[in-house]
């Protein structure tokens, strides 16, 4: 069985300071990590790997400007990972898909597809639908855990206030929530190798050109960014007056507004 | 009903376009048989759209028992529903639901289509967008058109809102977008406003992923403290602990303090807000009798709405707090609990 993890990374957002004021980001430490559903996406088809012997293939979700993402995946446990090159390389998550889908052909198929349900920075949770789309697969959407079954993988999703088990029959597209499962760490000798470029490990990591999989006319992406907004600043120091129980009854008021979204 | 009440009626009796016509195209989450707060406002973003596009708003409401429920999408700004009220379409399931939808925009081929961005949405637009070769723009807090090339741009929170990133989809056709709850603001519902829904005829598909039943043993992993959405915590001037710990479990939030709650005892060291133990940036962090010096302030900079209930009027907590109660917690803290019901 081959299980593909989609990964992608993100700025950390212990780094970054917003400065609503100015109406810039300041990026103070450049530092980037998995993206924090992925991470738990890649844990769940680990756990299925322990449990059947499966192959863990690791793609990432857009393009990245260096491999180390990957190469951290495969000292976490992946076995195969593949950095797709290409200079000025630009893709939304409709590029993607057409990339994802011509790199798992060319993998020869696959039985499951694992990625985060929404990434930490724009919060998005389109590519896995996506996939499941292009491939005519089921989905199932933010699972907390997922287990390979008699050919049929069963998934836990929250329903309401409590959690169900669903299924679907393999090959589906799954999406992990962030949080979901404990990741292990990376294994030092592991990563140490992929860094040195030793051992069978440093076979794991693949180049393959972007167009060796789809033709140009196939990257232009249909997201455009035009632009950045800002919160109004907040207002601080709000004194609320009058009875205890009127004070109450807007403090409430305003908590559960804060609350319900 | 009065003679103006027919009057009007019949003036708003809405009419739309004969089908290909693009338009700007709103699918209805149902919850509990009604249609959800996040429906109609998305209906009046579509109206707002449609006005400066020259363009019809189209209701779609799939579910059981749900006819009834049309005349509320014209009240807010429809001016064509169609409907699937079907008892196989009680509960949501992608595959049942896709199929209808596929085969409507395949025919209909829409020019905008705005999804909740809710379990419904978020599974649907997409697989649709993929299929229809379409754009997807997910969680927009604002809407706003660029009428030139009649696109919609969305403003997306990033990191859950810190800043937005307007995005756009000039190329592609249909423009999909799901939109936040509680984000548009809800529209006018125009009473007078009516039509005829139209039933589609359509064949159901099977659903692909089934439910098994709950997930018995199940226990979803504990969030470290430094990620918990809603913090309650305490100071020397709390009083009675009891109190925060029953406010925590209103909100249903988690119980925290600073140093001067953990020498008083009520909290363990791994429970203290302060730069040099937990730095935390909850959607809604209250403070219970928290005077705030530096290094606790410091760690709840992050937090995106602080409450703080503290007697004395100079606490430094109050410059940093969104909402400032002046009072003693022992009175203010029980009239929260109540009025939180
Ligand atoms: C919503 C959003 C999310 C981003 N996420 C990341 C990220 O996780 N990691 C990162 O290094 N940079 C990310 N970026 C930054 C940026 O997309 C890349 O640095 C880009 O490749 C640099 O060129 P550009 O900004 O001119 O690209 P543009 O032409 O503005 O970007 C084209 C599109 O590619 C998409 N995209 C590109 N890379 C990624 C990615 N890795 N993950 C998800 N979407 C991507 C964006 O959604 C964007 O719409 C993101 C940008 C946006 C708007
Ligand atoms: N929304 C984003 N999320 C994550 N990283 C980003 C985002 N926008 C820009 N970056 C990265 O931050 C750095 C500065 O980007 P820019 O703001 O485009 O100059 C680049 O390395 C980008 O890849």
């Amino acid at each position: 069985m081959r299980i593909i993890v989609i990964l992608g990374r993100v700025l950390d957002p212990a780094g970054i300071t917003i400065n609503q004021r100015a109406g810039r980001i300041f990026v103070n430490r450049e530092e980037y990590v998995i993206q924090p559903a992925d991470r738990c996406a890649l844990e769940v088809a680990l756990r299925i790997k322990d449990a059947t012997a499966a192959e863990v293939v690791v793609l990432p979700r857009g393009p990245l400007p260096d491999d180390d993402i990957l190469r951290q995946a495969l000292a976490i446990g992946a076995d195969r990972a593949v950095y797709f090159t290409r200079e000025r390389f630009k893709a939304d998550e409709a590029v993607m898909v057409r990339l994802l889908e011509a790199a798992i052909d060319r993998l020869g198929g696959a039985d499951l597809v694992l990625t985060g349900a929404t990434t930490l920075d724009s919060g998005q949770g389109q590519l896995g639908p996506r996939m499941a789309a292009a491939l005519d697969w089921p989905q199932i959407l933010d699972a907390w855990q997922a287990e390979v079954v008699d050919g049929a993988v069963q998934a836990v999703r929250q329903d309401g206030t409590g959690y169900v088990t669903v299924e679907a029959a393999l090959p589906a597209v799954v999406t992990v929530v962030p949080g979901a499962v404990k990741p292990r760490y990376p294994d030092g000798v592991r990563l140490v190798n992929i860094y040195k470029n030793v051992g069978e490990i440093a076979a794991a990591l693949e180049r393959w050109e972007v167009t060796d999989l789809v033709g140009v006319d196939m990257l232009v992406p249909l997201v455009e960014r035009r632009g950045q907004d800002f919160p109004p600043p907040r207002e601080r120091g709000v004194r609320l007056s009058g009875a205890p129980d009127e004070v109450a009854v807007a403090a409430a008021q305003a908590l559960q507004k804060r609350m319900n979204g | 009903m009065s003679y103006l009440d027919l009057l009007m009626a019949q003036q708003e009796e809405v009419s739309e376009a004969e089908g290909g016509g693009g338009g700007v195209w709103v699918v209805a989450d149902v919850v509990d048989g009604a249609v959800a707060p996040v429906t109609l406002e998305a209906l009046g973003a579509a109206r707002t759209l449609a006005d400066a596009l020259g363009a019809y708003v189209y209701g779609v409401l799939l579910g059981s028992g749900v006819s009834d429920q049309a005349q509320l999408l014209y009240q807010a700004g429809a001016d064509g529903v169609r409907v699937v009220d079907d008892p196989a379409l009680a509960q949501f399931a992608t595959a049942p639901f896709l199929k209808v939808l596929s085969d409507l925009f395949a025919e209909e081929q829409p020019e905008v289509v705005l999804f909740g961005a809710t379990e419904m949405g978020q599974a649907l637009a997409p697989r649709l967008a993929q299929q229809m070769s379409g754009g997807l723009i997910e969680h927009a807090a604002t809407l706003s058109l660029d009428e030139e090339t009649r696109t919609v741009q969305g403003a997306v929170p990033i990191y859950g809102g810190e800043f937005f990133e307007v995005l756009a989809c000039p190329q592609a056709r249909p423009q999909f977008l799901t939109v936040e709850p509680g984000a548009l603001g809800a529209p006018f519902l125009d009473r007078y406003r009516s039509g005829e829904p139209t039933a589609l005829d359509v064949t159901l598909a099977e659903p692909d992923v089934r439910i098994l039943g709950p997930a018995e043993g199940f226990e979803p992993p504990a969030v470290p403290l430094a990620q918990a959405p809603v913090i309650v915590a305490a100071g020397r001037q709390a009083g009675d602990f009891a109190l925060v710990q029953r406010l925590a479990a209103a909100l249903g939030g988690r119980v925290a303090g600073d140093r001067g709650a953990r020498d008083a005892g009520w909290i363990e060291a791994d429970q203290v807000i302060d730069v040099r133990g937990v730095t935390v940036s909850p959607d809604v962090y209250v403070a219970v009798g928290i005077r705030g010096d530096t290094f606790h302030n410091a760690a709840i900079e992050a937090a995106k709405f602080v409450l703080a209930i503290h007697p004395d009027p100079e606490a430094p907590i109050f410059a940093l707090a969104d909402l400032c109660i002046e009072g003693n917690p022992a009175e203010v803290v029980p009239a929260l609990l109540e009025a939180l019901g």
